[in-house]
C-alpha cells in the first residue's frame, strides 16, 4: 500500500438539518474540495431530552440530525474546527459534536491518484 | 413567517437614539460651561470606558446569543438570582423608568412654553406623546425600527450641521472672545467624568436586537462603538461651537443650554431649531426606553425573576404588558410632577451609580466566563485578553468615585444609593427564597439561561409546580 505523503484528518461534524446550508458555503476557505452529508438519527449525554424539558429520558430518544463528512490536509484542523464550531454556536443543547480521526490514505478511484492529490482537482483532469 | 431583518444602520440609529437624551444637552452644557473646551478630554475618557463596557457586553451577547433579558440574563449565568434581581432591578428597570419620565417631562415642558397662552399644564403634551407611542411600539419591532431610524437620523443630522456651524464659527452670530479652556489641570478634567457618563450611557440596548439582526455576530458589538463614536464626534463639534458662541459663564448657569446656544448661533431660527432638537431627543428616548425595556422585563419574566404576565405579547409580538407598565408609571411621574422637580438631576446621578454599578458586573461577567468556559467559542471576543473588562471595571468604578466635584454632596448620593441596594437586596432575597427557591449566589448553568428562552419552558417547568 502507497503512503500518503501529507498527513490528512477527517472531521464529521454532526448537527441540525438547517445548519448544514450555512456552515458548508463555507468550506473553500480551508481547502475542502469535496464533502459528504448524510441523515442520520442519534442522541447524546441528555438522551434526547429537550432542553425546557424537566425529566432527563431514562430511554434514549433518537432525533434527526445530518452529519457532514470531509477531509482536509491536517495542519488546516485547528482553524476549520473554530471556524466549525463558531458558526455552529448557538449556546443551546444539541448545537452538535465533531469528531476528528486521522486518514491513512485516500485514492481517487478513477485516475489512482492518492493522498492530497486524491481530493484536489487531478492533475490528470 | 418571515421575521423581518435589521441592518446595521438600524443599530447604529437604537444605539444612539437612546444615549442621546435632551437631558444630555444639560449635561454637555454644563460641563463645558465648567471646564471649557477640556471637556472634550472628559468625553473621550467616559465614551472610551463605556466602550470597554460595551464591548464586555457584546462578548456575553456571543457567548448567550438571542437572549431578550440583555444583562440581566447574563448576570444570572455568572452571579445567581440574587445580584442580578439587584443590579437589574436597581440599575435597569428603576434608573430607566425615571429616565423616560425626565425626557418626558422635556418634552412636555417644551410644548407648554411654545403654547403658554392657552395654560396647558405640560404634562398633558407628556401623555399625548407616551400615549402616541405606546400605539407605534404595541405594533412590534417593525413599526419601532421605522420610527426609531426617522427620530434618530434627524437628531444626529441636526446636532451635527449645529456643531459644525458652531465649531467652524460660520453662524450669523456674534463670536465671543473668551479662553478655550478654563481648567486644564487633570483633577478639573476628570472630576467631571461621571457626568460625562451621561452623555453616554445606554448603548447597551441594542442587544435585544440580536434576534432581528440579519449579520448580529458583526453589527451588535460594531453598531454599539459606531453609535458611542458617533456620539463622541457630535458633542465634540457642540462643546467647540459652544466655545464659539456663549460664555462659558452662561452656558454653565443656563437651564437650557442648548436653546442658549441655538439663539447665539443662529438667533431665533436657532432657537426653535434647538428646541425641535430638544423634542426629537425626547422622543427618541422615551420611545426607545419604551420599547427596550418592555422586552428586558419579558426576558426577566423568562428567567424566573419577574412574574410570568411580563411574557404576554399580542398579534404582532409586542410585550404589552411591560410597555403598559412603562407607560403608567411615565404617566404617574409625569401627572404628579415628580418629573419636574429640582431634585431630579439628584436622583438621575443616585441612578446612574446603579448603573455604573451594574456595568462593573457586566464586566466582572466576562471575566468570570473567560475562567469558567475559557474554550466555548464566541463569536466576538474582546481583545487583549483581559484588558478591556478590567479597564470597564476600573473605568466605571473611578467614574463612580468622581460622579459630583463636590465630596457633602458625593457622600449623599453614595448613602442614598447604599440604602437603595439594601431595599432592592430585601426584596431580591425574598423572591429569591420564596419564588425562584434556588441558592442566592449560584450562578445558573449557560445551557438553562439558554433553554429558559424557550416558551416550553415555562409551561414544563410550570407544570412541575402544579404536580408538586
Amino acid at each position: 500500500m502507497k503512503v500518503a505523503i501529507e498527513e490528512l484528518s477527517k472531521v464529521e461534524i454532526i448537527t441540525k438539518e438547517a445548519k448544514v446550508a450555512e456552515l458548508t458555503k463555507e468550506f473553500g476557505k480551508f481547502g475542502i474540495t469535496g464533502m459528504t452529508v448524510y441523515d442520520a438519527l442519534g442522541c447524546g449525554v441528555q438522551l434526547g431530552t429537550q432542553e425546557y424539558e424537566v425529566e432527563k429520558n431514562t430511554l434514549p430518544q433518537l432525533l434527526p440530525k445530518q452529519i457532514v463528512m470531509v477531509v482536509l490536509p491536517s495542519k488546516e484542523v485547528d482553524g476549520f474546527l473554530e471556524f466549525v464550531e463558531k458558526a455552529l454556536y448557538t449556546g443551546h443543547i444539541g448545537d452538535g459534536k465533531i469528531f476528528v480521526s486521522p486518514v491513512t490514505n485516500a485514492v481517487r478511484v478513477r485516475t489512482g491518484e492518492e493522498g492530497m492529490d486524491a481530493l484536489k482537482e487531478g492533475a490528470l483532469d | 413567517m418571515e421575521e423581518k431583518k435589521i441592518g446595521l444602520a438600524s443599530v447604529v440609529a437604537t444605539g444612539v437614539g437612546l444615549v442621546v437624551a435632551s437631558s444630555c444637552l444639560l449635561t454637555l452644557g454644563i460641563g463645558a460651561g465648567s471646564i471649557g473646551t477640556t471637556f472634550i478630554i472628559t468625553m473621550v475618557i467616559a465614551c472610551l470606558v463605556n466602550i470597554f463596557t460595551l464591548l464586555s457586553i457584546a462578548e456575553l451577547n456571543a457567548l448567550m446569543p438571542n437572549l431578550t433579558g440583555g444583562l440581566a440574563q447574563f448576570s444570572l449565568a455568572c452571579v445567581g438570582p440574587f445580584v442580578t434581581i439587584i443590579c437589574m432591578v436597581g440599575g435597569y428597570i428603576l434608573c430607566n423608568s425615571l429616565a423616560g419620565s425626565v425626557e418626558g417631562a422635556v418634552f412636555g415642558n417644551a410644548f407648554a412654553e411654545m403654547f403658554a397662552e392657552y395654560g396647558i399644564p405640560a404634562w398633558v403634551f407628556t401623555v399625548i406623546l407616551i400615549a402616541f407611542l405606546v400605539i407605534t411600539n404595541l405594533n412590534g419591532v417593525d413599526v419601532f425600527v421605522k420610527v426609531q431610524d426617522f427620530v434618530a437620523y434627524a437628531l444626529i443630522l441636526s446636532l451635527v450641521a449645529m456643531g459644525v456651524l458652531g465649531a467652524l464659527g460660520i453662524g450669523t452670530g456674534e463670536i465671543v472672545e473668551q479662553p478655550e479652556a478654563l481648567a486644564t489641570d487633570f483633577g478639573s478634567v476628570t472630576s467631571l467624568c461621571g457626568a460625562a457618563f451621561f452623555l453616554f450611557v445606554g448603548g447597551e440596548y441594542v442587544v435585544p436586537l440580536n434576534k432581528n439582526c440579519k449579520n448580529a455576530k458583526r453589527d451588535i458589538p460594531l453598531g454599539m462603538v459606531i453609535s458611542m463614536l458617533i456620539i463622541l464626534g457630535m458633542q465634540t463639534f457642540l462643546t467647540l461651537g459652544f466655545k464659539n458662541y456663549t460664555n462659558w459663564e452662561d452656558l454653565a448657569g443656563s437651564t437650557t443650554p442648548q436653546m442658549l446656544y441655538g439663539q447665539a448661533l443662529l438667533g431665533p431660527l436657532g432657537r426653535y431649531w434647538m428646541l425641535v432638537i430638544t423634542l426629537l431627543a425626547a422622543i427618541s428616548s422615551v420611545n426607545t426606553i419604551l420599547g427596550s425595556l418592555a422586552y428586558i422585563l419579558m426576558g426577566m419574566s423568562k428567567i424566573g425573576l419577574l412574574p410570568e404576565f411580563f411574557q404576554k405579547t399580542n398579534k404582532k409580538g409586542a410585550p404589552y404588558i411591560g410597555i403598559f407598565l412603562e407607560m403608567a408609571i411615565f404617566v404617574v411621574l409625569n401627572v404628579t410632577g415628580l418629573s419636574s422637580a429640582d431634585s431630579i438631576s439628584y436622583m438621575i446621578s443616585v441612578l446612574a451609580v446603579l448603573w455604573l454599578i451594574s456595568y462593573i458586573v457586566s464586566n466582572f461577567n466576562v471575566i468570570l466566563l473567560r475562567r469558567r468556559l475559557p474554550d466555548a467559542p464566541r463569536n466576538f471576543k474582546t481583545p487583549l485578553g483581559y484588558t478591556v473588562p478590567i479597564l470597564g471595571i476600573l473605568g466605571s468604578a473611578y467614574m463612580i468615585y468622581s460622579i459630583d466635584p463636590s465630596w457633602e454632596v458625593k457622600l449623599s448620593l453614595y448613602k442614598v444609593v447604599l440604602i437603595t441596594l439594601v431595599v432592592l437586596g430585601i426584596y431580591s432575597f425574598i423572591w429569591v427564597k420564596t419564588r425562584v427557591k434556588r441558592p442566592l449566589f449560584k450562578p445558573y448553568a449557560i445551557k438553562e439561561v439558554m433553554a429558559m428562552e424557550n416558551e416550553l419552558y415555562l409551561s414544563y417547568h410550570s407544570a412541575k409546580k402544579r404536580v408538586k
